[in-house]
């Protein structure tokens, strides 16, 4: 793209320090992921007390208070415990709708990429259709309409948001189809699925990586969202969104209330944001050159 | 002109068309779904002969595909019925809460114009240097960071610790009660309006023609404020597009949080109180608004980019 520039060395060492620091965001990325990940699989042995029990005689503790670390709630029970509770239900959510979308959308992608006739045309409408439509809208409706509960939440938002999944897909496949190793190995007669599966998916790994990373920010948002306004979470079940609409009653009282929620809501869904972008950025360096 | 005009809106009509279809469809068989609806229509502890009246009355006892086709036939002619809770007309209900909505909207968007765009021709001229790193992190973080929780926190700063400004509430004469709201629902768009500024400025400043200006002596500040900058707000345009339309429909949770009566609010009234006409009227007019805008923005973009002018829509 710069060729002058490329050949200096100023810009060489400018080039260098942008890979390190793209490396850099990967790290951090992947370090904050990693604590996530650790404190949502095997936080249940963190947590000091039942997040569920309650103790009437110890409300609004604050930060600190001896055996609650983050105080208690305004009927007593132990905010640290809720908290990782929270992170295990917006984790497991997030992540079992996110690999529905992942499905749905690669394969109608692939599908769309593999038989550029009507097949295609249809599957652009649909994508467009749902895209088109606020889902944060459309979950409201369908999850009032059939019912609280972890699944009916994981379907309809599995089952809504995948359009992002299917166009990156649809892309990148593509061009992956115009390449000649792919029409190669279609002229060698390798089977239709032996070529979808064996030399178009694996090309599309890295920009499924990062749209997977950045989509389940997306989707910890919406779940908690939808939480927060006593959509799809059973009333008492402890999620970062019911505490964070149980906060709102005890703004005056106790303020840490709203802080511990929103804080781990905001730090979740900034660390999948860091891990995509680092994800993203790595990926570039790593795929220049490469391409045609 | 005119026929471009055409050329441009008439695909759009046929998607909207295909579009307005299919929800009323999955709507109709979702809220059927839902249960009998003479149940919701009779209220608590109706008698089975109220039971069978309704069902008469409002043709719930006929094959379900003949109610589907009426059902169309009254979508068809705008008619949703009446509003189980209040009895007035669905559409009229959801349309009257429309003004509040578009303001809220419409303050929104000019917030994050006004801000993001200075922003990000800030940023993305010396990307590079320390003090805009910082605040490069400091937007991407708000971008991450959810709306609504950025509402909460501005309430309990704002309006709580502070008492700056009153925390919920709206009246449409006092300015106060839309600060709040507005900076809240600027969270959802100004900081990636702010991001595509600055790296479309960082991506303007590279081309040809600064680098000509440059060599002509031209000052850097001409250059990024005349000539970098105007090309990237082409690109960033139809973002704006998008986030109008999502700023429209995607307002509910902030209307909820400040009592804003918008339309936002009115579908979690109406979805909670199972006014399943009000839930209809409002999907579309919802879907309605959001292929308005873009249409609207598609079209402006073309007229914006004469390279676009003859692509294909």
């Amino acid at each position: 793209m710069r060729p002058v520039a490329q050949a200096s060395g100023v810009s060489r060492l400018w080039d260098a320090a942008r890979r390190a620091l793209s490396v850099a965001e990967l790290a951090l990325g992947i370090a904050l992921f990693l604590l996530v990940l650790l404190l949502a699989l095997f936080g249940v042995a963190l947590q000091t007390h039942d997040p569920m029990a309650s103790d009437l005689m110890r409300r609004f503790l604050p930060f600190g208070a001896e055996g609650h670390l983050l105080g208690t709630d305004h009927m007593g029970r132990d905010m640290w415990s809720r908290m990782l509770a929270g992170l295990q239900w917006s984790m497991a959510c997030a992540f079992t709708a996110n690999v529905i979308n992942l499905f749905i959308g690669a394969t109608l992608g692939l599908l769309a990429a593999e038989r550029p006739g009507w097949t295609r045309n249809v599957v652009r409408q649909v994508a467009d259709i749902f895209q088109a439509f606020p889902s944060l809208v459309a979950a409201i409706v369908v999850v009032v309409v059939i019912g609280d509960g972890f699944v009916t939440l994981v379907l309809t938002l599995g089952f809504l948001s995948w359009p992002i999944f299917m166009r990156v897909v649809y892309a990148e496949a593509s061009s992956l189809y115009s390449r000649d190793f792919v029409k190669a190995a279609r002229l060698a007669g390798v089977s239709r699925l032996a070529v979808m599966f064996g030399h178009v998916l694996p090309g599309l790994r890295a920009s499924l990586l990062v749209i997977f990373a950045l989509h389940f920010a997306a989707l910890l948002i919406a779940e908690s969202a939808l939480s927060f306004l006593g959509i799809g979470a059973p009333l008492g079940v402890p999620t970062w969104g019911n505490s964070l609409a149980e906060s709102r009653q005890y703004v005056l009282v106790a303020p840490q209330l709203l802080l511990v929620p929103a804080g781990a809501i905001i730090f979740t869904v900034i660390t999948m944001n860091v891990l995509g972008d680092g994800l993203a950025a790595y990926s570039r360096r790593r795929g220049r050159g490469i391409e045609p | 002109m005119g026929e471009r005009l055409l050329r441009a809106v008439l695909p759009q009509l046929g998607k909207l068309l295909v579009l307005l279809f299919t929800i009323s469809t999955l709507l109709f068989f979702l809220l059927r779904q839902a249960g009998d609806p003479a149940y919701v229509l009779a209220g608590v502890g109706a008698t089975p002969e109220q039971l069978a009246a309704i069902r008469l009355q409002y043709g719930l006892d006929r094959p379900l595909f003949g109610q589907y086709l009426s059902y169309l036939g009254n979508v068809l002619r705008f008619d949703f019925g009446a509003s189980l809770i209040t009895g007035d007309s669905a559409l009229g209900t959801v349309m009257q809460r429309f003004p509040q909505t578009l303001q809220l909207a419409s303050m929104a968007m000019f917030l994050s114009i006004v801000v993001s765009i200075p922003l990000g021709a800030w940023l993305g001229a010396r990307p590079e240097r320390a003090g805009r790193r910082l605040v490069s992190g400091i937007v991407f973080v708000l971008q991450g960071a959810p709306g609504f929780v950025l509402a909460l926190l501005f309430i309990q700063l704002l309006a709580i610790q502070l008492m700056w400004l009153p925390s919920v509430g709206y009246s449409a004469s006092d300015w106060k009660t839309w600060v709040l709201p507005t900076l809240s629902l600027a969270t959802f768009s100004a900081p990636s309006l702010t991001r595509i500024v600055a790296a479309n400025v960082t991506e303007a400043l590279r081309e040809d023609y600064i680098r000509t200006g440059r060599a002509y002596g031209a000052p850097f500040h001409t250059l990024l404020w005349r000539h970098a900058l105007p090309n990237a707000l082409l690109g960033a345009s139809a973002l704006i597009g998008v986030q109008f339309a999502g700023l429209l429909s995607g307002s509910a949770i902030i209307e909820s949080i400040y009592s804003w009566p918008g339309m936002g609010s009115l579908l979690l009234e109406a979805v909670q109180t199972l006014d399943f006409p009000v839930v209809q009227a409002e999907v579309f007019v919802i879907a309605i608004l959001v292929f308005g805008v873009n249409v609207l923005m598609d079209f402006t973009f073309r007229r914006l980019d004469p390279r676009l002018a003859d692509a294909p829509a």
